[in-house]
Parts: C-alpha cells; structure tokens; sequence
C-alpha cells in the first residue's frame, strides 16, 4: 500500500513524456560530486516547448548546482545536459544560444549603468539594438533607471535586471533561480505575470523557486527535488495526487495510531494537527472503525483527506524520503 | 563587440586602472626632481648605483632609462601581477564571471582576450612612463645625444628608438609575469590571492637569482633576464642575452597561459 501511493513512482514521467511536443531541456543521469558530496544524483527532467516548469526543493537539494551544469558553469561527474540538439558540456556555446537566465543572484559590473551592462552581455550572443535594451529594460520596470550604474541598484532591481538579460536575444528556454527573491509584492506578482507571459508566447520556462504557490500560480509542470535527486515530476495538476487517504478523529489519537499502524503501516499514518491521516482507500474505513472499537478507541470522526496543495505534496515527499533514509 | 574591446572597456572603466598609470606618470617627475635637489648628486656606480643615474643630469633622455631601471624589478611585476590576477579571480571574486560565462562564448577565447588586455594595461603603463620620462626629463635637462654604456654617442632620434626597443623588451617580459599571475588566478576566487601568490614567485625568484649557490638556476628564471635590455645601449648591440631572454620570457609566457587554459577550461565557476 505505501508503495502504491508513492507519488515519485507514479508521477516521474519518462524522458519523452512531451508526447508530440518538442523536448527543449533534458538531462541524462546528470550526476554531480563535490569530493564526497553527491550534489546532484542520476537527475532525469524533461521540459517541453511551452512549458513553465517549476523546479522545486529544500535548500541543499541540488537545484543551484543543476542549473550550473545546464549552463555549463560547472562540469558534471557524469551524464550530461540536452538543449535542443545540442549537449552540454560538449557543444555548450551553441546550446547556451539558445539560452537565457541566471543562476543564484544576476551579478552585474556594478561601476557600470544597466544599458551598459546589458549591451555588453547581450551582444556576446549577437547583435542587440538599443531598441531592444529599451524593450528589455521596460518589460521588467527599469526603463526610468537603464542610466543609472548598477552599483546603485538594490537586490530586487539586480533581480529584474537579470531577468532583462535572460530575455535580450529571445532565447527559446529561460531559465530563471528564484526570480522573485528580493521583490516585494508588487514586484513578486509582476515577475509571475511576465513568466506566464512568456509562457503564452511559447517561451518554455524553467523556474527554480522554493515558494512552492508560486510554482502552483505559474507552472504547468514541475519536478520536486531532495538531496540532489528527483522525488517527483510531472503536471503540475498531477502533483495533487488523487487523495486516498482518510482523517480520522478519536478520543485518543496515540492508541488510534498504534492500532491502525498494525492495520496499514506505520509510516502510512500521520498526524494532521488534531486528525490522523491514514493513507487508506475508503474501503478500508469500516475496518479501520471496527478495531478501534474493538479497542476502546472513541471514533469521533473519520472524513476523506481533502486534496493536498503542492506544499503538502513536497513535505510529504520530502518527509517520506528522510524516513526511508532513516529506515 | 569582441572579447578584446570589451575587456578593454572593462579596465578603461576601473578607478584602479588610472591609480596604475598616474604612479607611473609620476615616477619620472620624482625621480628628476629627486635628481635635482639632491646635494649629494647621484649614486656612485662604485657603490652599486645604476650608471644611467649618472648621466640623468647630462640628458633628459636617460630619466627613460633610468626610470625602467627603477621599476623593473618591483613596481612593473607588481602592476602585471595585479593585471594577470583580476583576468579570472578578479571577476570571479565579483561573481561576474559567471555572468559572462552563461553566455556562449567559449572559454578559451575569454582566457585569450583577457590575457591580451592584460598586457595592453602594461603596454599603455609603459607608454605613460616613457612620455613621462621624456617630458620630466626633456623639460628640466633637455633631450640632448645619448652616450651608450660602450660609450658611443647616438642622435636623439636613434636614442628615442633604442628606448623604445628596451620598453619593448621589458613588456615582453611583464607578459610572462602576467602569465603567472593569471595562472594563480585560475586557482583561487580571490584576485589578492593570486596578485600575492605571483608576487611571492616573482620576489623568489629574485632572491635565487642572487644567490650564487642557486647559480644553476638563473638561466631559467625569467627575473634574471628582466636587466637584458640595457644591451641595447651598446655599439654593437650585445644580441644574445637579449635572445635567452626573449626565449625566457616567451617560454615562461607560453607555459603559464597554457597551464592557466588547462585548469580554466575544465574548472567548476562555484563563485
């Protein structure tokens, strides 16, 4: 039953999941060691045109380190990057035309203004006419400060800065870590807005967040990482698995969780703040009721668990994961 | 815009860049002005002084000559050290190579380029010195024939071309410090690491080459060749120290830029 109900079996998508859509950024057993640290483990992604793909997990699992080798910034231990046709680390320059994006903080020459700065990593893929600049600088809300050297600009204007960069030749994939650190609100919903945006266009998106609603708000599909492997991906509609678990309320929860993890399985049974979540079919519940009972457990109440938000899902996930590695 | 024109307009934008070239502009005043006012007049080639000191206050010339005398050994390694050193763990240290390498370029063209606008930092640096040297010297003693150190007089016009070919010779030589420190640069993130680490190699290296129990060693350190140039300020030029010490440098050169692609084509950019 446990295994029945792991969302990274059911979930994880094979490599050519795109169907009759074309596969604009994969990655072949990408694997990553740092001495003895495993970083990123055997990573198997697919991102399709179109996509808004969300790259979520913890901090520590290994997201900035996959974006370093798609960008060919670091050289993986094994496997390998594919953008298009072409693969990373191998033919990197011509995959990363292809290419726009940042990886941890968009770092810029600070002495220099933002056009400045933007006309000269932008023209490393080419001609870029001041128009474009404009464009870009517009796009994310820095038209009134393309003047100003860089040195002056906050956090958040650094941030928007990059994503400017990230879209000045018109890449087909951008790939953006944690675009929205540092933003407020306002700027937070702008940059969500200007990446679905991109997804209307048919800009296939790879968004690294740990803001788990906002992986929720923008993508179509995500994958779920934990200690530099893959726990789960897929639609992001799929992540909220069909729930088959039920709530269970009784006038003592800690005898109710003994006897119904003698019925199920231990790790199958949780705690909700006051209810017990059973990972259980409802055919199981008039069972589950009657040995209760049979043990002097008050029922109080048993309901279906309602579906879980993308949070749940990945502290199940991960949660589940540090269990089996503690078992 | 190329690598080349871009690195450049990176260096032409760095307050530093002007601290360099201003101390070596400046250089040449001091060292006429120090000339001028000294009562105990030059230094005694006897006691180890540099000949060319001696005859600054004959002819402005020699303040060109006895400016790179000067520096040679210290101020101009130290200025090719920081050059070579901010080309990888400069930026790295500013988290700017990153950005740079997200784009497509290849590494070894980033490597070549930076290496090349290195060297041209020191190449202006030495232009600056010598029409610094020229203006100090010409305005205070006048630009008058050149006595050469086999003590054949030379007209002004072949005295300004045989400085030219000893600033030349001695850019030749920074270029194999800039070699070194940009391979340290390629090791560390911390561009004052690797200033400090080719710094240390440089003045090693000095201190070998004046030990006579290290004499088996002088010929390959390329500190030892960095005084060759005065043989252009004889008749007939002495030509063969100055080749062992253009083979030096260009091996030296050669060797260290090839260690710093090795290690900078397969390193991990963590910064």
């Amino acid at each position: 039953m446990h295994s029945e109900t792991q969302p990274s079996a059911s979930l994880s998508p094979p490599l050519d999941s795109c169907s009759d859509q074309t596969v604009v950024l994969s990655t072949h057993g990408l694997t990553k060691d740092f001495k003895k640290l495993r970083a990123v483990d055997r990573l198997d992604l697919s991102v399709c045109r179109g996509d808004v793909f969300g790259f979520l997990g913890p901090n520590g699992a290994g997201k900035t380190t996959t974006i370093r080798l798609i960008f060919g910034l670091t050289y993986p231990t094994s496997g390998y990057v594919q953008i298009l046709d072409h693969l990373v680390p191998h033919d990197r320059q011509e995959a990363l035309r292809h290419v726009g994006g940042f990886v941890d903080d968009p770092i810029f020459y600070g002495n220099m203004t933002a056009r400045r700065n933007l006309r000269m990593f932008g023209r490393m893929n080419g001609e870029v006419p001041e128009e474009r600049i404009t464009q870009v600088l517009d796009m994310v809300g820095l038209s009134e400060r393309g003047q100003s050297k860089v040195g002056s600009y906050s956090h958040g204007m650094r941030q928007r800065l990059g994503i400017a960069l990230a879209l000045i030749h018109r890449p087909e994939l951008v790939i953006l870590d944690e675009p929205t650190s540092g933003l407020d609100p306002q700027g937070m919903k702008d940059v969500r807005e200007l990446v679905r945006e991109l997804g209307r266009q048919g800009t296939t998106v790879f968004l690294s967040s740990h803001l788990l609603h906002e992986v929720e708000l923008v993508c179509n599909r995500a994958a779920i990482m934990r200690k530099g492997r893959v726990v789960a991906q897929g639609p992001v509609s799929q992540l909220h698995p069909a729930s088959n678990a039920v709530k269970v309320l009784t006038g003592d929860q800690k005898r109710a969780r003994e006897v119904l993890g003698r019925l199920v399985a231990p790790s199958a049974v949780r705690e909700d703040e006051e209810y017990l979540v059973v990972e259980a079919g409802e055919d199981l519940v008039p069972e589950m009721v009657r040995r209760l009972v049979a043990d002097q457990v008050d029922v109080l109440a048993v309901v279906p668990a309602i579906e879980q938000g993308l949070e749940d899902m990945f502290l199940e996930l991960t949660a589940r994961e540090a269990e089996g590695e503690r078992a | 815009m190329s690598h080349i024109s871009r690195e450049f307009v990176k260096i032409l934008l760095q307050k530093r860049t002007y601290f360099g070239w201003a101390g070596l502009f400046l250089v040449p005043f001091l060292i006429t002005v120090a000339m001028r006012l000294s009562s105990g007049g030059p230094p005694d080639p006897e006691q180890g002084g540099p000949q060319f000191f001696n005859f600054i206050e004959s002819n402005g010339l020699y303040v060109a000559v006895a400016s790179l005398f000067a520096l040679v050994t210290f101020l101009l390694p130290l200025l090719a050290s920081m050059s070579g050193s901010q080309t990888i763990a400069g930026e790295a240290e500013n988290g700017t190579l990153r950005t740079v390498l997200m784009q497509p370029v290849r590494r070894g063209s980033v490597l070549l380029a930076k290496w090349m606008v290195a060297n041209l930092y020191i190449a202006i640096g030495l232009v600056i010195l010598a029409v610094g040297s020229l203006i100090a010297g010409g305005a205070i003693y006048g630009l008058k024939p050149m006595i050469l150190l086999s003590g054949q007089a030379v007209g002004v016009g072949e005295s300004i071309w045989l400085i030219f070919l000893a600033y030349l010779f001695v850019l030749v030589g920074m270029a194999a410090v800039v070699s070194l420190a940009m391979a340290f640069s390629t090791l560390t993130n911390s561009g004052l690491t690797a200033v400090a680490a080719a710094l240390v190699l440089v003045i090693i290296m000095l201190i070998l080459g004046s030990l006579s129990v290290f004499d088996f060693l002088r010929p390959y350190l390329f500190t030892t060749h960095f005084d060759a140039w005065m043989n252009f300020f004889r008749q007939p030029v002495v030509w063969a120290p100055i080749r062992d010490a253009l083979i030096n440098f260009a091996v030296w050169s050669v060797g260290m830029t090839g260690i710093a692609w090795l290690i900078f084509r397969r390193k991990d950019i963590l910064s």
